[in-house]
């Protein structure tokens, strides 16, 4: 069996008593684009960090195609890297900045030559070359700095939430950038964010970071439609939580009451097979729809308290018997659809397969 | 802005004149010394009753001028080389190290501005005593560099702060070793630091006296102590003019200075 690509094993990092990260442990493959996706001191940087050499782990172990790289030093990791804050050389042009690190390597002239005009090509910068740093936008500084972390065809690229600083729409010129580049050249990418529309939109596995932890690993489908946790539940997307108990189950299923009796029937178990008790339900805003009240009628009653109407969608806020606000996102209704507005009284239904339900408490 | 310059109205005018009268209280005594240098009066007579050069012409044709003069450009110089690389190995210490009692070692190495430096030069002429270091080239500049390293540790500390770590680290992941990574990539980072460490060593060399007092011998004094010397012997204009060609060099390297910071500014 050939062994994985990279392969994070048990990494562990502690400061003193704090610990950064507490055990984290990863394969990835070869032309992978994964992200390490999570809140702020959630261990996804400290990770990339240990990866990258600049920072020991206190326990565990990194290989790069079988072999660990702990013992060799970042400068000979042959790792690319680009920082969250702008790392270009201040003295040196866009043009001697990517050929640093080939200058470094003592690679001939016309290889740099041709190096460097080829990485300015791939990231369009090439009218930009004889330009210092600090003549450039912060986008175009990043880019330069991807052309730089390329230039010596590193296997692994790693990036440390590199646009953070840029407002939204330079933020998704340069993620569309990123994605050819990752297209065009093959390398493997890890690459760190809070932003979820940032994991989503670039990788192709998302590992999503909590408390030194990685909670769950998988596509952004996988973690959008099968979170594992409440806490991957509530991190990405959005999402209702509603308190309930198990009445009832069987067969893979349960009978859940919510606060004021109402019965949810069929709920997948998921992994709750006997467990009685609290639990907690989570429905996504556009999973659920509004419905009038009917006798008979499966749902949960509630009082609309506000819509606000968002273009493609309508998104109506209800609050149920126990005064919990519900976020429901619906299509635009068509003429002869029903139309809620403000103090209708409703039904929220939804398919019960579409249920993740995880403890209580 | 609550105290907005252009919205201050006649308060300007005050501002302005007090302004100027600071700026004439500071430089009054050095254009008087500077005019005095140039006039004919043998007495220091002011103002003058006539133009002459032939001061500076007495002050070049006078070896003993001319050795001071030499002598303090020798020390001052070899203080700002050392000056400037023990400033830099300590800045690196002080900014980028992680250990106990890093602010206290700071403090200490800040002392000697604060020091009378009379106290200074009374310890050090009682340690160079035994050392034997007193009156030679060797005591000069150690007693020099003490002066000149808290200026030097100062511009390259806040230097080094200002620069970002992480360009340092990404240089390393190109490939470069730390050390590469700091010639190559830091030292050039914080040259402005650099270059205002050197001239500010210079200077705390070139125009101070007391230490120098107490390390000169026959043999070997530099310029201010010359001055000093010549002026309790006589008053002649000779002193004026020695004491113009201090402040004209000192301003030169001032003006040096700033137009070198503006040259790298963006």
């Amino acid at each position: 069996m050939t062994p994985p690509f990279l392969s994070i094993r048990g990494i562990r990092k502690a400061y003193g008593d704090a610990v950064a990260v507490e055990a984290v442990s990863l394969d990835i493959a070869r032309g992978e684009f994964v992200t390490f996706l999570g809140p702020s001191g959630s261990g996804k940087s400290t990770t990339l960090y240990v990866i990258a050499g600049l920072l020991q782990p206190s326990a565990g172990d990194v290989l790069l195609d079988g072999r660990s790289l702990l013992a060799v030093p970042s400068h000979r990791r042959n790792i690319g890297m680009v920082f969250q804050r702008y790392t270009l050389f201040p003295h040196l042009t866009v043009a001697e900045n990517v050929a640093f690190p080939l200058r470094v390597r003592r690679r001939p002239e016309a290889e740099v030559q041709a190096k460097v005009k080829a990485m300015l090509e791939l990231v369009r910068l090439e009218p930009y070359r004889d330009r210092l740093p600090a003549k450039l936008s912060g986008g175009q500084q990043q880019r330069v700095a991807l052309a730089r972390a390329l230039a010596y065809d590193p296997p692994v690229l790693l990036m440390d939430e590199p646009l953070s600083a840029l407002d939204k729409t330079l933020r998704e010129e340069i993620q569309v950038e990123i994605r050819r580049i990752h297209r065009e050249t093959g390398v493997t990418i890890l690459y760190v964010t809070h932003d979820q529309e940032e994991a989503l939109r670039l990788s192709d596995r998302i590992a999503l970071f909590n408390h030194g932890r990685i909670e769950q690993i998988g596509s952004g489908r996988d973690l959008y439609d099968a979170s594992q946790t409440r806490f991957a539940a509530g991190f990405i997307g959005n999402s209702n939580f509603l308190p309930g108990r198990i009445a009832a189950s069987g067969a893979g299923r349960a009978i859940i009451v919510c606060p004021d009796g109402s019965r949810i029937e069929g709920v997948p178990l998921q992994g709750l097979e006997g467990g009685g008790g609290e639990a907690m339900l989570m429905v996504r805003p556009e999973r659920m729809r509004l419905e009038r009240p009917a006798p008979g009628r499966a749902g949960l009653p509630g009082v609309v308290v506000d819509r606000t109407f968002l273009g493609d969608t309508m998104h109506y806020t209800v609050r149920t018997p126990w005064n919990q606000e519900l976020a429901v996102r619906s299509p635009l209704a068509e003429a002869g659809d029903a139309d809620f507005g403000f103090g209708d009284a409703v039904t929220v239904a939804w398919d019960a397969e579409q249920t993740r339900l995880f403890p209580g408490g | 802005m609550l105290l907005d310059y252009d919205r201050l109205g006649a308060l300007r005018w005050l501002l302005g004149g007090i302004s100027l009268a600071v700026a004439l209280f500071l430089l009054l005594p050095i254009l008087l010394i500077v005019a005095l240098s140039f006039g004919s009066s043998q007495w220091l007579q002011f103002p003058p009753p006539g133009w002459t050069l032939r001061w500076y012409r007495d002050l070049f044709a006078d070896p003993g001028w001319l050795d001071a003069v030499l002598a303090s450009l020798k020390v001052a110089s070899i203080v700002t080389v050392l000056s400037v690389l023990l400033g830099l190995l300590a800045a690196f210490g002080l900014v980028r190290g992680r250990f106990r009692g890093r602010e206290v070692l700071r403090a200490l190495f800040l002392t000697p501005m604060v020091l009378p430096v009379v106290v200074l030069a009374v310890a050090l002429y009682a340690l160079f005593l035994r050392l034997h270091l007193n009156g030679t080239l060797a005591g000069f500049v150690i007693a020099h560099l003490v002066i000149a390293l808290p200026f030097a540790l100062l511009s390259i500390g806040n230097a080094l702060e200002r620069f970002d770590k992480a360009i340092e680290d990404a240089a390393v992941l190109c490939g470069a070793s730390p050390w590469e990574a700091r010639l190559r990539v830091t030292l050039p980072g914080i040259r402005l630091g650099l270059f205002a460490a050197a001239i500010f060593s210079f200077l705390a060399s070139w125009d101070e006296v007391v230490l120098a007092i107490f390390m000169a011998s026959p043999d070997l004094q530099t310029l201010p102590v010359r001055v000093w010397g010549a002026l309790r012997q006589d008053l002649s204009p000779v002193i004026a003019a020695a004491s113009a060609l201090l402040v004209a060099f000192t301003a030169a390297l001032m003006l040096l200075a700033a137009l070198f910071r503006r040259s790298k500014e963006p």
